[in-house]
């Protein structure tokens, strides 16, 4: 692949930047319902995407088709929509300098995911499956697996020639009760398909679905008949697993620079977080840390180097509730410097496409909150005299600014007197992101912090999905707003 | 493109290896270019060509998938290989009956018709000129993709479709108030008429939203412009008829096929063969489609069903398979309204106190049994009052139940806008705007 990227890069022209991938992705994923294996699937694909810089303007082919004809058609393309991109521009792109780099990465696992016999994987699956149906009200049982191989190779015009090779792995289960109109869910060991890591095998026997999957059947059930998330302001003990995709949503996209200049505005949004904000504006409070870390050992969001040849690496974006730093990349990070003369870092590497057939934009690697002070979960609920502690996220939604947001849980238990209580159904919080962190007075400590992978982060046009992490210990919020919802 | 003759072959040529007691070959040839724009110049331009296979092998009701993207010999014996390594160690699966039969195809006409990268780059300059003159800043997005979809199976299925998609939207970007505008054609020459419209229709908003106002969260009478119609109809798409949903109980329809459903002046129609929109004369399984009355005056006719899905409850598929495997259930992809008698200026007309609504954003389910959505307005939000309007106001958040919102409807639309249901390739639905009697509002943000 290294020679084949090679050999593409020399048909550029001299005075033209380019920049090409070759990638080669193996994913299996295997699906159960109700005892039985409804998807089992195994898929490769392979192909190139070309990116060059012309005249100030980009153009990018991508192709699958590796012949001579195909990789000569797939330049002069990628060549051609500059051309007509740079008879349009006011502003002539310019890249930041960046030294070539020559390397190679690869994610080290302890068991290939893919070298396990798919009977022990169905065994598994199947074992947890059943494991759920733990009275008749439940009408679902589910599990999934999913697992990626990415061989990748990119090499650049100013000399970069960088190999990767990327494990992917997760698994989960859910369970649904009905009874009557009332309809519930309950995942483990998260929702939207369970955990997700750079990791191998290794993972997917430590989640131990099949011994976890009783505890979510009858929690399952018990929310049939579980009163409603009272509303009203509460302070609200949030779970790392739903925290990890607040963090995604509330900090994690509006600190991507080119959403912050404007250049998402025509599908994902803008940001309120824009750049005469940063260094002042106070996020949240002053225990609020939060870092993008690529380089992070089993994080979903963890790499070796971006899709620009920038190498992996760790940046404060929230630092004691300050908004310090965007993820930046080559492009965006010259024109934060016109706009902060103050400013002087260079890019930190967070240019990722979801396939050879897309572009690399500014995306989430693993952004975290960093972990606090406040001890174990326990320490935290018995230091909480009226509140609720919610669960496993149900339903995610937040204005294209990034300010006001409405998260619902799966499951959420009443806080009295630094004890759980009942469990409450149909849990919502709501409100306005600065506000909601400034709201933040306890985080637990290190040994609560889980990195929660989120396989599904959506951004671009075309649309390209991509896999970020998410580092979280359960944290306190005081005054929420909560169970929003009155009709079900 | 490759064309139905080589395809054809292609799909012989993977027959042919095959040992399964049944095979289906999937193939999919798509050719895609964007010109993406944003503080008013072109800063993304791209196209990527692709290849794709998918094969589903039977035996012994022991169901595997592969795919793939070449279409070279040996990587479509590699990929039969893998489906068929993939079934030997599969459980069997009971529901199973078999895959489709072949069915006579209704007949369409195609256009495969795809913008040049100067035409694409011609109509955004439009747009930012237009946009410049006015001082607004202009984003936004034309897409242009042909699409070659081929379906075979080893009971002498044989379907193919060709088709186009050019699709141009812009997002317009004022002091304070944002705009919305966009066209979906067969044909870039019809975006090319349009585009002068869709530039002056997400001026006009911006310039109608400027200084906008802040209103307090409750319940109000909406308007929905067809896009938003669009954004909310997709949850009811894919959590209202589907069969899979409906016989896990998991639907809010289940257990209510023949009952009132919607309000009485509700009729809604999967119409995949429509001229007026994006035709599609097959499934992902080959199995012909045909116009089906989902919601007839309120009341459930009719779900979506698949040939698993149809086997399993001993009933006729009509014709809604998504590819192999599908874990989402049969969808429909071209819903339209029967549409109304008033047009949208007529319908505001028809409003004392209420709001008018261009999109909704980030729209998630709260609660699917319930159909109950969450999500934001966005780029365009105003108020109207005596029939006129009367001022921009600020986003809001709203949690509503679809079926609560359509036994509410005051108002359809009388014309029809085409706009992508999930991917411009899969299908299109066609939306009227909708006058809502009442739709709840329970936040607002600062913008």
């Amino acid at each position: 692949m290294k020679k084949q990227a090679q050999e593409i890069i020399e048909k550029i022209p001299g005075e033209v930047y380019a920049d090409v991938r070759i990638i080669e992705n193996e994913t299996q994923s295997i699906a159960t319902k109700d005892g039985i294996v409804e998807a089992l699937e195994s898929s490769t694909t392979k192909g190139f995407g070309i990116r060059v810089l012309k005249d100030g303007a980009w153009g990018f082919a991508g192709s699958n088709d590796f012949s001579k004809n195909g990789i000569d058609r797939t330049t002069k393309r990628a060549l051609k929509i500059a051309e007509s991109s740079s008879r349009h521009i006011t502003e002539k792109v310019e890249l930041a300098p960046q030294k070539p780099t020559v390397d190679s990465y690869k994610i080290r696992v302890q068991e290939d995911p893919f070298e396990i016999p798919l009977e022990e994987k169905l065994e598994l699956l199947l074992a947890a499956d059943k494991a759920q149906r733990v009275d008749p009200k439940i009408v679902i049982s589910q599990t999934s697996f999913y697992a990626r191989r990415e061989k990748k190779v990119f090499a650049s015009t100013e000399g970069s020639l960088i190999g990767q090779e990327i494990i992917w792995c997760g698994a989960g289960i859910e369970a649904s009760a009905a009874e009557g109109q009332e309809f519930q869910n309950r995942s483990y060991p998260n929702s939207h398909g369970g955990q997700f890591a750079t990791r191998g095998y290794e993972l997917i026997r430590e989640l131990d679905l099949a011994g976890n999957a009783p505890r979510i059947g009858e929690e399952a059930v018990a929310l049939l008949s579980a009163p409603l998330c009272p509303s009203g302001e509460y302070d609200l003990i949030l779970d790392s697993n739903q925290l990890a995709l607040q963090v995604h949503e509330s900090c994690g996209h509006p600190t991507e620079l080119d959403r912050a200049l404007g250049y998402e505005a025509s599908y994902a949004g803008t940001s309120f977080m824009t750049p005469d904000k940063l260094g002042k504006l106070k996020y949240g409070s002053e225990i609020v840390n939060m870092t993008a870390d690529a380089t992070l050992p089993g994080g979903l969001g963890t790499f070796g180097y971006d899709d620009e040849g920038i190498p992996a690496q760790r940046t404060y974006l929230i630092k004691d509730g300050v908004f310090v730093d965007y993820l930046t990349s080559r492009e965006t990070i010259r024109e934060l410097k016109c706009q902060v003369p103050s400013y002087k870092k260079g890019s930190n590497g967070t240019m990722r496409a979801s396939s050879w057939s897309h572009i690399p934009l500014i995306r989430m690697t693993n952004v975290n909150l960093e972990s606090g002070k406040s001890g174990k979960l326990g320490d935290l609920i018995a230091d909480t005299k009226r509140g609720i502690f919610m669960s496993t996220n149900k339903s995610w939604s937040i204005d294209d600014r990034r300010l006001n947001f409405q998260f619902g849980t799966e499951i959420a238990w009443e806080i009295k007197n630094g004890k759980l209580g009942r469990i409450l159904k149909n849990p919502t919080y709501q409100g306005i992101t600065p506000e909601f962190w400034n709201s933040c007075d306890a985080i637990c400590g290190p040994s609560e912090w889980i990195i929660w992978g989120t396989p599904n982060c959506g951004k671009g046009q075309p649309s390209q999905v991509i896999n970020t992490g998410h580092g979280a210990s359960p944290a306190r919020f005081r005054k929420v707003k909560v169970g929003v919802i009155k009709k079900w | 493109m490759l064309g139905e003759k080589r395809l054809k072959e292609i799909s012989k040529q993977v027959l042919g290896f095959s040992k399964a007691q049944e095979t289906e070959v999937l193939l999919f040839v798509t050719d895609r270019c964007l010109t993406r724009f944003a503080n008013s110049q072109i800063h993304q331009n791209v196209a990527s060509e692709d290849l794709g296979i998918s094969i589903r092998v039977v035996t012994r009701k022991k169901i595997g998938v592969a795919s793939g993207n070449s279409f070279e010999e040996s990587a479509l014996k590699d990929v039969v290989k893998r489906a068929e390594a993939l079934a030997r160690l599969q459980k069997e699966d009971p529901h199973f009956i078999s895959l489709p039969t072949p069915q006579p195809l209704p007949k369409i006409k195609s256009k495969t018709l795809q913008a040049t990268p100067e035409e694409r780059a011609s109509q955004v300059w439009t747009i930012i000129k237009k946009s410049k003159e006015k001082g607004i800043v202009a984003s936004g997005a034309y897409d242009s993709s042909i699409t070659e979809i081929a379906v075979a199976n080893s009971h002498g299925v044989w379907a193919y479709h060709a088709g186009g998609a050019s699709d141009l939207s812009t997002i317009l970007i004022g002091p304070e108030s944002t705009g919305f505008g966009s066209s979906l054609a067969k044909d870039p020459k019809e975006i090319e008429k349009e585009t002068e419209r869709v530039v002056e229709s997400a001026i006009e908003k911006v310039i109608r939203g400027e200084k906008p106002q802040t209103i307090e969260p409750g319940e109000y009478e909406v308007i929905l412009e067809p896009q938003a119609v669009n954004e909310m109809m997709s949850f009811l798409a894919w959590l209202g008829p589907n069969a899979r949903l409906y016989h896990e109980q998991a639907s809010n329809f289940s257990s209510k096929l023949g009952e009132d459903v919607l309000g009485e002046n509700i009729t809604i129609i999967d119409d995949p063969l429509n001229e007026e929109g994006f035709p599609m004369p097959f499934d992902f399984e080959g199995h012909p489609k045909r116009k089906l009355e989902i919601i007839k005056n309120g009341k459930l006719l009719n779900l979506t069903y698949d040939s698993y899905h149809a086997g399993k409850h001993k009933t006729e598929n009509t014709g809604h398979a998504l590819p192999a495997p599908n874990t989402f259930g049969p969808i429909p992809l071209h819903l339209r309204f029967e549409p109304g008698k008033k047009s949208l200026e007529e319908m505001i007309k028809g409003v004392k106190k209420g709001l008018l609504v261009t999109r909704l954003w980030y729209v998630r389910y709260l609660n699917p049994r319930s159909l109950s959505i969450t999500g934001m307005t966005r780029d365009g939000t105003f108020l109207i009052k005596n029939g006129e309007i009367v001022a921009g106001l600020k986003n809001l958040r709203f949690n509503q139940s679809i079926p609560d919102a359509l036994k509410n409807v005051v108002e359809v639309g009388r014309d029809l806008t085409p706009l992508a249901s999930f991917e411009t390739e899969l299908g299109t639905n066609r939306m009227p705007a909708l006058h809502i009697a009442g739709w709840n509002f329970t936040s607002t943000t600062e913008f």
